[in-house]
C-alpha cells in the first residue's frame, strides 16, 4: 500500500525563485496493493511530475509519500527501488555501449541466463541473441519498450509505476502490452499505475485518476470518467485558451 | 624468467597467464626476452637492430601472434620499429601492447612503431593495450604509431586501448586502404589524475570502394585532458565514419576535432561527435533498477568503454 498524503510540488517560476509555480497542489491519495491503477489528465496537469515523485526522481515540496507504513519521503531513488518499486520511463535512456543483458542483469540481481531467459520470455522476447543487443539509439521505439518493460518486470517489484508506456510503439502492440501489466498484477500482486492516455490502459484500469490543475479531479472507475475524459479530449487547455482560435485545442 | 612484475604486466596486456602458444616475441627493459615463431608466422629482428619484422605467410588462418613489450626499468626510455606483412587471404589476430611499472622517480617510457602490410583479401585483428602501473613518481609515457598499408580487399580491424595509468600518451593512427579494402579502427581512452592523452588520426581511403569507420571513446576524469583529431580523407568513390564521444567527469578537458575531406565526388563521408558528462537518464534509470550514484557511473562507464 502506498500513501501519499498532501503532497505539493512547486518549481521556481522566476529566476530569482521568488515565485513558484505549483504543478502538485496539495494532493492525497491511497493505491491499494495488487490493485491496477490508471492515471490520466490533460497535458500538463502533472501526471508525470506524480510518478516521479513516487520514485524520488523529483523531491517533494511538502508532504509525505508511506510505503506500507514505513515514511519513504526523504528515500533516495535507489533506496525506493530496493524497497520494491520500479519505474518505466516515457522516453527510455539510451547508453552507448551497455547492452540490454547489462541492464537485465543489473534489474535480476543476476547474469543466470536461465533466470534472464526465463524474465524476457514474459515480456515475449523469444531470442536469446537479443539480450545482447546494445541499448543504444539504434532500437526501434517498440524494441527500447520491451526492454524497459522487462527491466521492471525482472525487479519482481512490489509497486510498478509506467510512465506513458504506449509511447512509440505501433497500435497493435498495445493490446498485448495491457495485457502482460493486466498478467503481473494478476500472477505476481504487482500494484501496477500506469500514466497514459490511451484508453485500452483506462479501460483495463481497476481506479481511474484524472489529474487536473495538480489535484485529482475524479477517482473511479471508466465508465463513470468518459464524459469528463470526452470533454477534455477536445480541450485540455481551458483556462488558457477561448473557444477553437487556439491551435492547441486541436492537438 | 618472468617475475611477479612481469607477470601482472604481461596479463593486463595481452591476457596472457605465463608465456603463449604459438608465435610470439616479449621485449622487456629494451631487449629480447623469448621468441617463437611457428611454420608459418616467422619474426626476426629487423637489419637496422631497431626492432622486429613479423611476417605471416599467405593463406594462414585462425592464427596468432603475441608481442608484448613490459618495462619495469627505471629512466629507460624504449622505442621499437615493428613492420608486420601479412600475406595474401591469411586471417590471423596480433595481440601487442605495452605495460609499464613504474617503481621511481625516473620517467619510463616506449614508443612502439608499427607498420602493416596488409594483402590481397587478408584480415588482420589487432589488439594494442596500454597499461602503467606502480607506485613510482616518475612519468609513464606512451607514444605509440600504428602505420596500416591495405592492398585490394584486405580488411584491418584495430582495438586501442589504453586504461589509466599512462602520464602522457600522443598517439598516431595512419590508414592507407587500396580498393575494396576496409578498416574499422576502436580507440578507448582512459585518463585521470593530471594525465594527458592525444590522438592523432590520418585515414586517407585511396581505392574505389573502400571504407573506413572510425571509433573513439574517452573517458576524462580528474584534471586530465584529451585531444582527439581525425582527418577522414577520401581520394576515390569510398564510404567514411567517424564517430567520437567523450564523456567528462570532474574537472577534466577534451578538444575532439573530425575533419572531413571529399576529393573525390563520389566519396560519402559522416561524422558524428559528442562531448558531455554521463546523461541524467542513464544514471536515473540505473538508479531506479537499484544501483546507487556511484554504482551507475560505474556501470555507464564500463559499458562506454567495452
Amino acid at each position: 500500500m502506498i500513501e501519499l498524503k498532501n503532497i505539493t510540488f512547486t518549481v521556481p517560476k522566476t529566476e530569482d525563485g521568488s515565485t513558484q509555480r505549483t504543478i502538485i497542489d496539495n494532493l492525497s491519495f491511497t493505491f491499494e496493493n495488487g490493485r491496477f491503477y490508471a492515471i490520466t489528465g490533460p497535458n500538463g496537469s502533472g501526471k508525470t511530475t506524480l510518478a516521479k515523485l513516487i520514485m524520488g526522481i523529483n523531491p517533494i515540496t511538502s508532504g509525505s509519500v508511506i510505503l506500507d507504513g514505513k515514511d519513504i519521503t526523504s528515500m533516495s531513488i535507489t533506496d525506493r527501488a530496493k524497497a520494491g518499486i520500479a519505474y518505466g520511463f516515457q522516453s527510455s535512456a539510451r547508453f552507448k555501449g551497455t547492452t540490454f543483458r547489462d541492464l537485465l542483469s543489473i534489474a535480476a540481481g543476476t547474469d543466470n541466463e536461465g533466470k534472464l531467459a526465463q524474465i524476457i520470455a514474459r515480456v515475449g522476447i523469444c531470442s536469446m541473441d537479443f539480450l545482447d543487443k546494445p541499448v543504444d539509439a539504434k532500437l526501434s521505439g517498440g524494441e527500447i519498450k520491451k526492454i524497459e518493460l522487462a527491466t521492471i518486470i525482472a525487479r519482481n517489484p512490489k509497486l510498478a509505476i509506467y510512465d506513458e508506456p504506449d509511447t512509440g510503439i505501433d497500435l497493435w502492440t498495445i493490446g498485448p502490452m495491457v495485457e502482460l501489466l493486466k498478467h503481473e498484477q494478476r500472477d505476481y500482486g504487482t500494484t501496477t499505475l500506469v500514466v497514459s492516455h490511451n484508453r485500452s490502459f483506462l479501460e483495463a484500469a481497476d481506479t481511474l485518476l484524472l489529474i487536473k490543475d495538480g489535484k485529482i479531479a475524479y477517482t473511479g472507475n471508466f465508465d463513470n470518467a468518459l464524459p469528463i475524459l470526452t470533454d477534455l479530449s477536445v480541450c485540455g487547455f481551458g483556462d488558457t485558451c477561448e473557444g477553437a482560435s487556439n491551435v492547441r485545442c486541436y492537438r | 624468467m618472468l617475475d611477479a612484475i612481469d607477470k601482472q604486466l604481461l596479463k593486463a596486456v595481452a591476457d596472457l597467464e605465463g608465456i603463449p602458444k604459438g608465435a610470439f616475441n616479449i621485449r622487456k627493459n629494451g631487449k629480447l626476452l623469448k621468441r617463437e615463431v611457428s611454420a608459418n608466422i616467422n619474426i626476426e629482428t629487423n637489419p637496422e637492430g631497431t626492432g622486429i619484422i613479423i611476417t605471416i605467410k599467405p593463406g594462414t588462418v585462425n592464427e596468432s601472434v603475441h608481442i608484448p613489450v613490459i618495462l619495469s626499468q627505471a629512466g629507460l626510455y624504449d622505442v621499437v620499429y615493428n613492420t608486420f606483412i601479412v600475406g595474401e587471404n591469411s586471417d590471423v589476430t596480433i595481440v601487442a601492447g605495452c605495460g609499464i611499472h613504474c617503481g621511481g622517480p625516473e620517467r619510463e617510457g616506449h614508443s612502439g612503431i608499427h607498420e602493416f602490410r596488409i594483402g590481397k583479401n587478408a584480415r588482420m585483428k589487432y589488439v594494442e593495450k596500454h597499461v602503467a602501473v606502480g607506485q613510482g613518481k616518475g612519468k609513464r609515457i606512451l607514444n605509440p604509431t600504428t602505420k596500416v598499408f591495405l592492398e585490394e580487399g584486405g580488411h584491418a580491424e584495430m582495438e586501442l586501448s589504453q586504461m589509466g595509468g599512462v602520464d602522457e600518451a600522443v598517439r598516431l593512427n595512419e590508414a592507407h586502404l587500396g580498393p575494396k579494402s576496409t578498416v574499422l579502427i576502436t580507440e578507448r581512452v582512459l585518463t585521470d589524475g593530471n594525465q594527458s592523452a592525444t590522438s592523432k588520426n590520418e585515414i586517407f581511403l585511396e581505392g574505389e570502394g573502400s571504407r573506413a569507420n572510425m571509433v573513439s571513446r574517452s573517458v576524462i576524469k580528474g584534471d586530465s585532458v584529451q585531444y582527439f583529431f581525425a582527418n577522414l580523407e577520401a581520394r576515390a568513390k569510398s564510404f567514411g565514419h567517424i564517430e567520437c564521444d567523450a564523456i567528462i567527469m570532474d574537472n577534466g578537458r577534451n578538444e575532439t576535432i573530425p575533419a572531413l575531406k571529399a576529393l573525390h565526388p563520389d566519396a560519402e563521408l559522416t561524422h558524428e561527435a559528442s562531448i558531455g558528462k554521463i546523461a541524467n537518464d542513464q544514471l536515473m534509470k540505473l538508479m531506479s533498477l537499484g544501483l546507487t550514484y556511484d554504482e551507475a557511473v560505474n556501470k555507464i562507464i564500463q559499458g562506454f568503454l567495452k
